[in-house]
């Protein structure tokens, strides 16, 4: 049967239109509008007077920015790997259970991360409030001072951290399990005829087989620990909101409650080129540092 | 089929006729307190007074960023609503952005409404350049609430009711003091966690001094940097001596207050139900509310003003008559504020709380008075509720006042960092 080639191309067209159609509109065209209006002197809406790279330039002499800056690296570097690390952990612990038990434990596990961020923020507000959050009578029964965690800076990233990694946790957990459920049994017994301890079995085994998913998890965590808003937006209500910015707060603020659209781009261009950069770097350094293991 | 069409359209026709007289009039606002609860009341007997010819469909957003955004958003490619509330102090800002309407002179007269009906600090908060852009409903400042109770127990009660030592710092310190050796463990309740509430009584004390935020477009110019210290000093030295609450958010406050923990609390009018429904309940103290104490120079009180704003909806006109019936609205609302007080807030229209009926409300008559020491945020597109300064303002009061940080280094940190706003 002969085929007829300009069907295929034409089925093949209609099948990827609605995507390309949406991706499009929603994805590049807005790209596109962004890094144009970064060179402009705009408002929020509509375009504004071509000022060439002003809106750059004066990101580098913006305290703010900078504040915003540093506590993104702050905020990726207390996630990313700790974060990474505790979910393998548990990832592990959950793999050596049993039938319901199991599943309990992890669905327990998972049980945060399909809660909202709001819901999240109340829970931990609840918990870690200066006048009446639960942690704060324990602290009293032990005879410790109380600690104002989401108001001061020093203890204001870790906590988001914390709260972030029992919130988001979850998802990487699955991705690990699924990778050790992959790993063939008869692996292991030959690990065990040959003596291998539980240490070596580890390092020389387990380890090296999960690094692929450790590296997606690590990949994934990084893009989205980049971006991190909400959590930080919601426990700054009325705090010291400029001493807790990150990336995206900070073109927010910019954006909605400053109106100056131009320097938001800006800044939403050097995180758009941030989280790219920092991304492919991460994909290429875990992808040859695999063979070594 | 010809005949059909004309027939559809002579049927059309037919039930237009009654309904184009009914108007109906889109509203947003953001009240979801006690106070949203009498709005709805308000908004309610409005329709009914106005059956069959105005409507008024209203909803409630969230308070802040979010509204003022959807607002900025949907005026530029008008679908805002026809009316809706507007906080005073938001007013430079939506004016630069070009979405709200100007109040004409005719406007006025339509509404039988004009300068003379309100407090010359509350017109001018509606002001920009000569032209006026919201008609004011309410002023809401901040007042100092008492328990009556536990200050006659400590001998700190004057005779007229009111707490001792409201004419002086030395005298208002005295009341804290003595009331902290009669048990209190922190006698003012503050709401020292959240910089952006502790504003209004910052800007109160700076008010009280003669001091301005702003003056000739540039941020504490002066000696106001100099009172702006004076005023974070004095409150710091309240938190050092133990005699106001640290960290406190703003519902753990009033709970330290309600609950009878801290005879004293400074917050605003709109706290005022919450207070008369828990009395009638039976489960508070005798309680009062009076104008701030005078810790400087001359009383002086922050204030904002929920007012009525027209967007300028982008590429649609409004119709004479739907502006007409936007007119009747707030023209209405503001002869009928009287029930507004009971939600704690100063009617902004004169004859109101002239009359002898707003005279004998209590505590609004207490402290009506104040009406006369009101200051407004500057007139900036930076200040505002939820605006830029807030912001600035937030990050360096919360340590500040809970004794973190001197009040001087703030006030540097504070001028710079609003100077590098502009």
């Amino acid at each position: 049967m002969l085929r007829n080639k300009r069907n295929e191309a034409i089925v093949a067209l209609l099948l990827v239109a609605p995507f390309i159609v949406i991706y499009g509109l929603i994805f590049v065209y807005p790209t596109i509008r962004m890094f144009i209006t970064s060179f402009q002197d705009a408002p929020l809406i509509g375009g504004g007077d071509y000022v060439a790279l002003d809106n750059y330039t004066r990101l580098w002499g913006d305290r703010r920015f900078n504040t915003a800056f540093w506590n993104t690296a702050y905020f990726v570097a207390l996630t990313v790997i700790p974060g990474t690390l505790v979910a393998f952990g548990i990832a592990l612990g959950i793999n050596r259970l049993k039938g319901r038990l199991q599943a309990l434990i992890l669905a327990l596990f998972f049980l945060p991360y399909i809660l909202p961020v709001s819901v999240v923020y109340l829970i931990w507000d609840w918990t870690l409030n200066f006048q009446f959050g639960i942690a704060m009578y324990l602290f009293d029964l032990l005879g410790m001072e109380r600690v104002p965690v989401f108001k001061s800076t020093v203890w204001f990233m870790p906590a988001v951290a914390m709260i972030t990694i029992w919130w988001t946790a979850g998802f990487s957990i699955l991705l690990f399990l699924a990778g050790l459920r992959a790993i063939p049994a008869e692996i292991y017994e030959a690990a065990a005829l040959d003596n291998a301890s539980r240490l070596t079995t580890f390092s020389r085994l387990t380890w090296p087989l999960m690094w692929p998913v450790t590296a997606l998890v690590l990949t994934i965590q990084l893009i989205s620990q980049l971006k991190i808003f909400d959590q930080v937006y919601l426990f700054s209500t009325g705090g010291r909101p400029n001493d807790n910015l990150v990336l995206v707060y900070y073109v927010f603020q910019r954006a909605f409650q400053y109106d100056q659209g131009g320097r938001a781009a800006a800044a939403a261009v050097v995180l758009f080129i941030l989280v790219i950069v920092v991304s492919v770097l991460n994909f290429q350094l875990t992808r040859l540092s695999k063979g070594r293991a | 089929m010809l005949g059909v069409a004309s027939g559809a359209i002579i049927a059309a026709a037919v039930l237009a006729g009654p309904v184009q007289a009914q108007e109906t009039v889109s509203w947003w606002d953001f009240l979801s307190g006690g106070d949203g609860i009498r709005m709805k009341q308000l908004i309610s007997d409005f329709n009914a007074d106005h059956e069959g010819e105005i409507t008024i469909d209203a909803t409630t957003l969230e308070w802040g960023t979010p509204f003022y955004s959807k607002v900025r958003t949907s005026a530029a490619i008008g679908e805002g609503p026809d009316i809706m509330t507007y906080h005073a102090s938001r007013i430079p800002l939506a004016v630069s952005q070009g979405i709200l309407q100007e109040i004409t002179p005719d406007d006025w007269s339509a509404m039988g409404l004009s300068e003379a009906d309100y407090a010359p600090s509350t017109w001018d908060a509606v002001t920009v350049d000569g032209k006026q852009y919201a008609v004011p409903f309410d002023t809401h400042p901040i007042v100092l609430y008492y328990n009556k109770d536990a200050l006659a127990a400590a001998g700190l009660l004057s005779e007229d009711g009111k707490p001792m030592g409201l004419d002086s710092r030395e005298g208002f310190e005295a009341t804290l003091k003595g009331l902290k050796e009669a048990g209190s463990e922190y006698p003012l309740a503050s709401t020292t966690a959240d910089g952006t509430f502790m504003f209004r009584t910052i800007y109160s004390f700076m008010g009280q001094q003669d001091g301005e935020l702003m003056t000739d477009g540039e941020f504490l110019a002066g000696d106001n940097a100099e009172k702006l210290e004076n005023a974070l000093a004095a409150l710091q030295g309240w938190t050092n001596e133990g005699l106001q609450t640290t960290y406190t958010d703003y519902p753990a406050t009033v709970a330290l207050f309600t609950s009878g923990e801290s005879p004293l609390m400074i917050n605003g009018v709109w706290e005022v139900p919450t207070m008369i429904d828990l009395k009638d309940q039976g489960k508070l103290f005798e309680w009062g509310a009076v104008e701030l104490p005078v810790i400087f120079d001359h009383p002086s009180t922050y204030a904002d003003s929920h007012t009525f704003a027209i967007p300028a909806n982008s590429g649609k006109e409004m119709s004479p008559e739907k502006r007409a019936a936007v007119l009747e609205v707030i023209s209405w609302m503001a002869k009928n504020s009287l029930f507004w007080a009971t939600a704690g807030h100063i009617p902004a229209y004169g004859p109101v709380t002239q009359s002898d009926e707003y005279q004998t409300m209590e505590p609004n008559a207490t402290y009506s008075s104040l009406t006369e020491n009101m200051i407004f945020d500057p007139k900036s597109p930076l200040a505002g509720v939820a605006g830029p300064i807030y912001d600035v303002m937030s990050t360096y009061f919360v340590p500040t006042l809970n004794g973190e940080m001197e009040p001087a280094e703030a006030v540097e940190e504070i001028k710079y960092e609003l100077n590098d706003l502009q």
